[in-house]
């Protein structure tokens, strides 16, 4: 049998190897962003299968040396607009079974993290941190995920959430601070004085 | 600077994006109050417990592959 070869120009074949080395890198941070985006594993596949396949389509477009990670945020942040937005949950509203339940749901995967206890917090569960988390307001749950879980700086997270720095730093000043009012309200739960420590 | 103030710098001042002048004038604060000198271990922590206990995940092992694949077809 005759097999059909894709024969590939220079350019072509420099341009796989750079997307592959700067680009799908990334997947494992895209697929975790997308996934606190749509709280579905087939559905965060699909985002970001959609991202990888618009972002190599303009891959010409983005600026070596630059933040690709950052870049692919933002396209897939478009795309889940675009394509999921209208379905989502509205906002303020919170559904704890579907949180409940889509955590156990990724908690059985192979991780990712390394685990270290820290005071108080250590009564929290994992899941109690995640569903804190995510009841926060969106627009603070988001910039929360974007900095302390992914990293990207201020002016970073001001283009993907296409609003000022001082928009960004207030956000993360004020879900941080309703974040520890409820992180501390579960460790109570557990029994843990927050204010004597003990 | 009021403690107010000073609370909002710190939540800055962890991700280290503070200008020279916050971090003068958010250090001079805090050599001046433990209240918020407490206050700011406090925010660290809340930082801290975000990476530790949020769980991540490895992206399951054949969307990898088929990004991988989807790449080598020639976009032309």
């Amino acid at each position: 049998m005759k097999e059909k070869k894709q024969i590939l120009t220079a350019e072509e074949q420099l341009k796989q190897k750079e997307f592959q080395e700067e680009a799908v890198v990334h997947i494992n941070a895209l697929y975790n962003y997308a996934l606190h985006l749509t709280m579905n594993p087939g559905d965060a596949q699909d985002l970001v299968q959609e991202t990888y396949l618009k972002a190599y389509k303009f891959f010409n477009s983005f600026e070596r040396g630059t933040n690709c990670k950052a870049w692919l945020f933002k396209i897939l942040k478009n795309n889940y607009i675009n394509k999921f937005r209208k379905n989502a949950r509205e906002p303020g509203k919170v559904d704890y079974d579907l949180i409940k339940d889509f955590y156990h749901t990724i908690k059985d995967v192979q991780r990712d993290t390394t685990e270290t206890d820290s005071d108080f917090f250590h009564s929290l569960l994992h899941e109690e941190v995640y569903q804190a988390l995510q009841s926060l307001p969106e627009e603070f749950r988001e910039v929360i995920q974007l900095c302390d879980i992914e990293g990207f700086t201020y002016e970073e997270i001001a283009n993907m959430v296409e609003s000022p720095i001082g928009t960004v730093r207030s956000r993360l000043y004020r879900g941080r601070k309703l974040l520890r009012a409820k992180l501390e309200d579960y460790a109570k739960n557990h029994g843990y004085n927050t204010e004597s420590g003990e | 600077m009021n403690c107010n103030k000073a609370k909002v710098l710190m939540s800055a001042a962890l991700d280290g994006e503070l200008t020279a002048q916050e971090e003068f004038e958010l250090t001079r604060h805090l050599d001046d109050c433990p209240e918020c000198r407490a206050y700011f271990q406090e925010a660290k922590k809340t930082k801290v417990i975000i990476k530790e206990r949020i769980v991540r995940v490895k992206a399951p092992q054949n969307l990898v592959e088929s990004i991988v694949r989807m790449t080598k077809i020639t976009s032309t």
